[in-house]
């Protein structure tokens, strides 16, 4: 038994920091999806001149509804879970899984940060350091669609159908635009690992300036949010839903399943905010931060331990993903919703052609400056 | 081991699925067991630690093109239905065509049996990809957005005549 354990060692410590990770990382996510609910409600509140959710309490305690989140899901636990008779079981079933599966499997390729040394080894802070990161994340966000789509077809409802097949359409839609801006990004950065990329970002330009994606590719950045935007379904882009005309593709889904869906929604957000920051914001990098610690332009220097190096780093993501989650909460509760066409010709006739454009002058400026 | 699984695990659900999709009346349903047999064909390209082909699997025939099928079934409401069994003409000339598939399949297979997969495509950076498919393969990509353009032509025709109906 021994032997066998000494024998595959490596591939033991693989799969348990493996492990460890996705645990802490998709916890972390989870509990911050969580957060968002009560953020997102709060937000709203604010900016319509509420104070919002503030009641739910513990022995007494509400501390401004923090307790909101844990209430909810109690609440969503205990409600009937109802399925419409004529409903296609199966594929009803399915659907909330195909919502929230690929958007969670997404995480595995975002690095959360670089390395730390534990016991001496190398611990890699991502789940999986994929070759084509890039690919993997279009892949499977666009996967992301069938959940809209079997909920809306599964429910046998024409409103949850309707809904359905805006989403199939404007999902199909943006998910081009999405592809074609992170083009621009591949060709400078040369590679599809998101954490080659990350660390391309911690070069300096001119010597002073942090070569983060926004200064290289700033149109990139625009078009890559707006499309995120659409991506996830949310106002200004929340044709799918539009509670006031259709209610949407979820509407004969309660208790956990429509749970699932709403889960996901938010989930989305915080995978948008991480994907904007690590692309276009160097993710983990601070900048002028290296392995030894600060090393400004002007010539001071800071030395830094290793472990808060490494905990300053893993803060950078963090706040990053804060600040951008709050954007897009800000973003939904500030823009009206989209009418259909205007929608779509903002994909086909607008963001596409920038895109393409975008393309076509990142290449030149490349063979201008002899970077090819 | 863990590879040989794999292919046989993905292989068999593909086949499978493909199965059933040939099996199955209604359209969705059709098109889910289609998207099953196309997630299963990633996998097994992955499993061959075909990285790049198989998430080109995902993002072109999952991502887009049965996403485009199901657009599609939308729009055409009888899809939404059970079809009628087809007549015995087609049946006939259907079997014919998959025999003649099936035939063709196994001569490749069998043309491919014993000579080494090449894996200079996976494990390539953009650099070498782009190589690849502006290098050597940049004659049937050229021919490939000829056939894009065709299809984009058609497809404005067709919605260029409905607006002069009205």
């Amino acid at each position: 038994m021994m032997e066998l354990i000494e024998a595959n060692k490596d591939m033991l410590l693989f799969t348990a920091a493996a492990g460890v990770k996705v645990l802490a990382f998709l916890g972390a996510i989870m509990g911050f999806a969580g957060l968002l609910t009560l953020a997102e409600r709060k937000v709203s509140a604010l900016m319509q001149d509420r104070i919002g959710p503030n009641r739910a309490s513990v022995l007494g305690f509400t501390l401004n509804g923090l307790f909101h989140p844990l209430a909810d899901a109690i609440k969503m636990i205990f409600k009937e879970d109802f399925v419409p008779a004529r409903a296609e079981k199966l594929l009803f079933t399915l659907a909330p899984m195909f919502a929230l599966v690929p958007v969670l499997a997404l995480f595995a390729v975002i690095p959360f940060g670089d390395y730390v040394m534990v016991f001496g080894y190398q611990l890699d802070l991502q789940i999986a350091d994929v070759p084509l990161g890039i690919f993997f994340v279009l892949a499977l966000s666009g996967l992301a669609i069938y959940g809209v789509f079997l909920a809306g077809w599964a429910s046998k409802n024409n409103f949850a159908l309707l809904g359905a097949m805006r989403g199939a359409a404007q999902m199909v839609s943006y998910e081009v635009v999405l592809g074609l801006t992170m083009v621009g990004l591949l060709m400078i950065y040369g590679s599809g690992s998101l954490q080659d990329m990350v660390r391309a970002q911690g070069k300096l330009l001119f010597d002073f300036i942090p070569a983060w994606g926004i200064v290289l590719q700033p149109f990139a950045f625009v078009l890559f949010l707006t499309a995120a935007i659409a991506e996830n379904k949310r106002t200004p882009f929340d044709l799918v839903e539009g509670e006031s005309e259709i209610i949407g593709y979820f509407m004969e889904y309660s208790s956990m399943r429509f749970a699932a869906f709403m889960f996901a929604e938010f989930v989305e957000i915080i995978l948008v905010a991480m994907l904007a920051s690590t692309l276009f914001f160097g993710g983990w990098q601070v900048p002028y931060l290296y392995d030894t610690g600060f090393i400004f332009p002007g010539g001071g220097a800071l030395e830094l331990d290793h472990y808060l190096v490494a905990a300053l780093q893993v803060g950078s993501i963090i706040a990053k993903t804060i600040f951008f989650s709050w954007f897009l909460l800000v973003v939904r509760w500030t823009l009206p919703r989209f009418r259909f066409d205007q929608l779509m010709s903002l994909c086909w006739k607008g963001l596409l052609p920038l895109a393409l454009l975008n393309i076509l002058v990142t290449g030149a400026a490349m063979l201008l400056l002899g970077k090819i | 081991m863990i590879v040989t699984a794999s292919v046989y695990l993905f292989g068999g659900l593909a086949a499978l699925a493909t199965l059933l999709m040939l099996f199955q009346r209604n359209p969705v349903k059709a098109a889910m067991l289609m998207l099953t047999a196309l997630l299963a064909t990633a996998g097994l390209y992955l499993a061959l630690s075909a990285q790049l082909l198989a998430v080109l699997q995902i993002i072109l025939y999952a991502g887009a093109i049965m996403t485009l099928f199901i657009v599609a079934l939308t729009v055409t409401p009888q899809a939404l239905h059970d079809k009628p069994s087809a007549g015995h003409l087609k049946k006939v000339l259907g079997l014919a065509a998959a025999a003649l598939i099936l035939v063709e399949l196994v001569k490749v297979s069998a043309a491919l049996r014993g000579s080494p997969f090449s894996t200079a495509f996976s494990d390539a950076g953009t650099l070498d990809l782009a190589r690849q498919l502006f290098g050597r393969f940049a004659y049937q990509f050229e021919l490939l957005s000829l056939v894009i353009l065709a299809s984009i032509v058609a497809a404005v025709t067709l919605a260029a005549a409905r607006k002069v109906e009205r």
